[in-house]
């Protein structure tokens, strides 16, 4: 069985290009996300180039409804202008997805489900974060941006001072749950398949000396075997599924974070101005 | 004597991180699909929509204990790299 001679997940062959700590490169997870981007822009470029106006194909059919219920999702939580999320949050939503599947298919060593290294997650939370804190300076402009900062926008004054360092810490934890959660996640199915391959060897183990361990083995490896297929179909079905579109999502939710205030003022002004009319339609 | 004491709180430490986030994530998982029952059970045509939000409320929430999972396993495998 191949799955027993592995090394634990979590452990990255490096090469380091350089003498300095920043030259360090998990060579492995560059190859598999390298291996995700190429599949996933073969994908795109393959519904761009089959596009049609007739009847569509499945495929552009599925790319259609999801970028339709993407938009859906932005125009609800983001509002007009938020446009230019789509790309974003598609893009990464379905690499996310590439990446997971992948793991459908018997990959061997150097290449592994791209999102097991907290690199790459990171490196995409902290695209997703960086732009939303240029959206949020560039609509709310700078005193609005920081006025977020002070953000229970009803209370008193010291009140919404003392709320500061919680907005601070929430703003900083944001990029750190988004990345921790798609790592974690894939990162742990990684590694209960390897749990679940090296319990056979666990098993093994048990069977006293002088006992038929070959009778055991013969019994046992298709239950461990069955379990693994069990936890993969699991694994990837559901988890990298839900996870995938949890971070389009979250991307979404994060942009429509980075305009709060605005309608508060927009209301204080109506409310000064025509107190009588309470219609405010969505 | 020392190492094997180390090892030993290591190995608990994570057993009870593990057992504790298994039960945060059963009483969420719990809860998100008892919100689900009781808004089929007032609107049954919103069963579809329910069950999305159902599904994405599981996935944050046993997010939760993968992570811890994840943690716990790199916990172990860092002080028994360390111990040795």
């Amino acid at each position: 069985m191949i799955f027993l001679a592995e090394a634990p997940p979590g452990t990255h062959p490096t090469v380091s290009v350089c003498s300095a700590w920043y030259c360090i490169f998990n060579y492995d997870s560059l190859i598999s996300s390298a291996v995700a981007i190429v599949i996933t822009l073969l994908v795109g470029f393959l519904v761009a180039y089959r596009l049609s106006h007739g009847v569509p194909g499945k495929l552009q059919l599925l790319f259609e409804f999801l970028i339709d219920y993407v938009r859906g999702l932005i125009r609800e939580s983001v509002g007009e202008g938020g446009g230019f999320i789509v790309p974003l949050a598609m893009t990464l939503g379905f690499y996310i997805l590439v990446a997971n599947w992948l793991d459908f298919f018997p990959l061997t060593e150097p290449v592994h489900p791209a999102n097991a290294d907290l690199n790459q997650t990171l490196a995409m939370a902290l695209v997703v974060i960086i732009v939303v804190q240029a959206y949020s300076l560039r609509v709310l402009g700078v005193r609005g941006y920081f006025r977020r900062f002070t953000k229970p926008f009803e209370m008193a004054l010291p009140v919404r001072i003392v709320f500061i360092p919680l907005n601070v810490i929430e703003e900083v934890v944001k990029p750190v749950t988004l990345s921790l959660r798609l790592f974690g996640n894939i990162f742990a199915g990684a590694l209960m398949v390897y749990l679940i391959g090296s319990l056979i060897t666990f098993l093994a183990g048990l069977v006293p000396a002088g006992w038929p361990g070959t009778a055991f083995g013969v019994v046992l490896t298709p239950i461990v075997e069955g379990l693994l297929i069990l936890w993969k179909a699991f694994d990837i079905f559901f988890v990298g599924t839900i996870q995938a579109f949890i971070f389009t999502l979250l991307t979404i939710i994060y942009f429509g974070m980075a305009r709060e205030g605005i309608e508060e003022e927009r209301h204080g002004g109506e409310r000064t101005s025509a107190p009588a009319t309470a219609g405010t339609g969505g | 004597m020392n190492h094997a004491i180390v090892l030993a709180g290591a190995l608990i430490a994570a057993g009870i991180a593990l057992g504790g986030g298994a039960i945060g994530a059963a009483v969420g998982d719990g809860l998100a699909g008892n919100a689900t029952i009781q808004g089929t059970a007032r609107q049954p045509e919103a069963q579809a929509r329910l069950q999305v939000i159902m599904f994405l409320i599981i996935g944050l929430v046993e997010a939760m204990y993968f992570i811890n999972l994840a943690l716990g396993f790199y916990f172990i495998t860092a002080v028994a790299s360390q111990v040795k």
